[in-house]
């Protein structure tokens, strides 16, 4: 049953990755860091039970540790560069 | 001393668990606790903040509530066959002192019903709010006071304005 | 099955439904913050109760609390990201939609 559930998640990781990726902002598109952030890691844990590998559980550990600081990362250096106009008001307004 | 006797309490629990168990690691695990409690003394002194055990269950039952009713809150609302939100940008002013604190609230705002954290100001939280009538100030308030109780931190009183 | 596998099981599927529900909210609200609510809270209770469902049905209590670990390293990822996406939107001067009505609905 696990690697059901897997699949299903699969699936919504990948219609929601879709969409967001197509997503009208930039800030959309930043979305793509927390699905992978709790889908991705509801994954391997389903997959860590279904295949009684004790190694995906390690995986999602790792995937949850750096969910956090890759996405930061990427939240701060992907948004960046893209449209210098508006860097200005990257600072908070007030 | 007490405080990182028990750091490396919590440290070897910690390492309990992602060795999940397993005997022939100690040795490692040694290593590692030894090495954390002396980066935790280095970044954050025992002196400055004190968790309170007391504080932590009362934290932990409020945080555990708070999400389940946060995640079928939002959960009922995107099932809703007439969608219907009015969402605002509130300005939640801070009670906390500067610091550990202020962080963990605005963490926990973020995933408690109905509130996403957009950014600090002087001396307030910016509060993305998905509906305005589902938040009521009395909720954001508990939070800071649950928080406020973890850390041991005192809140400023709300009468107060400026220096 | 035992009865603790049953509801392990149980949970699971209660988890991949608000993964759903999380989807259905991403797919259907109005603008960036708000769909923040649904990556943020209903996705991360999904993940909470698959960890949970898991831990109920691990071989030893230490497995069970790692299992329970990973929940938490992945709501802090959440938080912090979701705070930045927030106010980086609303610094790049991204307005909130203030008002959403359903389809055809005259609001």
């Amino acid at each position: 049953m696990p690697e059901w559930l897997a699949a299903f998640l699969l699936a919504n990781l990948l219609v929601a990755l879709r969409w967001v990726m197509r997503g009208p902002t930039q800030a959309d598109r930043m979305l793509a860091a927390l699905l992978f952030g709790t889908t991705g890691v509801a994954i391997l844990l389903l997959l860590h039970e279904a295949m009684a590998s004790p190694a995906l559980l390690d995986a999602a550990l790792v995937f949850a540790l750096l969910a956090a600081i890759a996405g930061a990362a990427f939240a701060q250096r992907a948004w960046r560069d893209e449209t210098p106009a508006a860097s200005e008001a990257d600072h908070d307004r007030d | 001393m007490l405080a990182l006797i028990g750091r490396a309490a919590l440290f070897a629990g910690l390492w309990w668990a992602l060795a999940e168990g397993a005997a022939r690691d100690w040795g490692v695990g040694l290593v590692s606790v030894v090495l954390a409690v002396a980066t935790s003394a280095w970044l954050w002194p025992p002196t400055t903040t004190r968790l309170s055990p007391s504080g932590l269950l009362r934290f932990l039952v409020f945080f555990l509530w708070q999400s389940v009713r946060g995640g079928v809150l939002v959960a009922r609302l995107a099932l809703h066959p007439r969608l219907r939100l009015r969402p605002e940008v509130r300005r939640f002013r801070l009670r906390l002192p500067p610091g550990a604190g202020r962080v963990l609230l605005a963490d926990t705002l973020s995933l408690l019903p109905g509130t996403v954290s957009a950014g600090f100001g002087e001396d307030d939280l910016r509060l993305h709010v998905l509906d305005r009538d589902l938040v009521v100030e009395a909720d954001l308030r508990a939070a800071e006071a649950v928080v406020a109780g973890l850390l041991g931190l005192e809140l400023e009183r709300p009468e107060v304005t400026g220096a | 099955m035992t009865g603790i596998d049953a509801i392990g099981a149980a949970l699971l599927w209660i988890g991949a439904g608000f993964f759903l529900a999380g989807t259905i909210g991403l797919l259907r609200f109005p603008d960036v913050y708000a769909r923040l609510h649904a990556l943020a809270k209903v996705d991360n209770l999904g993940l909470g109760f698959i960890a949970l469902g898991l831990a109920l049905r691990a071989d030893s209590l230490a497995s069970a609390l790692k299992l329970l670990l990973v929940w938490l390293l992945a709501l802090f990822a959440s938080a912090t990201i979701s705070y930045l996406i927030a106010r980086r939107a609303l610094a790049r001067g991204i307005e909130p939609v203030a008002e959403m009505g359903a389809d055809g609905d005259q609001r």
